[in-house]
């Protein structure tokens, strides 16, 4: 249960940087950390203590009930890749924003029309 | 530094010997993704951060001249069509939509997984390509000219 509790406050402060920073590459940096934790969270739902990882070995041949849920971490690795996907779109607009307003401040970005 | 772009000697120097060891690694991962972790994503992204290791050290300059640009961008959408071309081949040959075809190999081997490993070869130039076009856009192309101040 700690480990739960522990990866929720990963969450937590991935939220408190995206509410607080004023700084863009700070906040880009703070969605990356809650997509961590939600990945995290994924991987923790699979774990079973004492298992062996999923994978087949040559000397050691193990039964499915002592492998960890290979699932989730199939389904976290598509996380991953849309989550580079969004850091990728994310930086990119950032880089246009600095080419228009010189600044990464979010609280100097102030004027709407161009 | 105006008249040589890019990062020290020392820097490379060291990127040119090391380029290749992370590009070899890439490889290594990509081929032996159904054997150990790791696999046509891992791989790729290794490969693309070896170019993005070149692009640091020498500038963005030199790495246009060396690879061509305009070959990757071709091969990204290239490999995502081969994909489906294979896919479909095991709907001809297999009866389900990526359906192995190809012969399974003894358990353990290099060529023991079917279709697994040349798809794991099209994803890793398709995720090496398309990442690595990505981060050269980022620091290459300017949208906007002007600017307030």
């Amino acid at each position: 249960m700690i480990v739960y509790l522990l990866c929720f406050a990963l969450f937590l402060v991935g939220i408190y940087g995206l509410i607080t920073k004023r700084d863009l590459i700070k906040i880009i940096i703070a969605s990356g950390i809650v997509g961590y934790a939600t990945n995290l969270m994924l991987i923790l739902f699979a774990y079973r203590k004492g298992a062996h990882y999923p994978i087949l070995e040559k000397g050691k041949m193990v039964t499915s009930q002592m492998m960890v849920d290979p699932l989730p971490q199939a389904l976290v690795l598509t996380s991953i890749v849309i989550e580079l996907g969004i850091t990728a779109m994310l930086v990119a607009l950032a880089i246009r924003l600095y080419e228009k307003h010189q600044t990464f401040d979010i609280t100097k970005i102030r004027r709407l029309s161009g | 530094m105006k008249t040589n772009p890019g990062m020290t000697l020392i820097v490379k120097t060291v990127t040119r010997i090391s380029v290749w060891l992370i590009i070899l690694y890439g490889f290594y991962i990509i081929l032996h993704g159904h054997l150990s972790p790791g696999g046509g994503f891992a791989g790729g992204v290794i490969i693309a951060l070896a170019f993005l290791n070149v692009m640091l050290a020498y500038g963005h300059e030199t790495i246009t001249r060396w690879l061509s640009l305009k070959f990757m961008h071709d091969l990204e959408p290239a490999a995502g069509a081969l994909y489906l071309a294979i896919g479909v081949l095991g709907i001809a040959l297999g009866g389900r939509f990526l359906a192995n075809f190809l012969p399974k190999g003894t358990l353990f081997d290099l060529w023991s997984s079917g279709n697994i490993l040349v798809l794991n070869i099209i994803i890793g130039i398709k995720v090496a390509m398309g990442l690595f076009t990505v981060v050269w856009t980022l620091a290459v192309f300017r949208l906007y000219q002007g600017g307030d101040k």
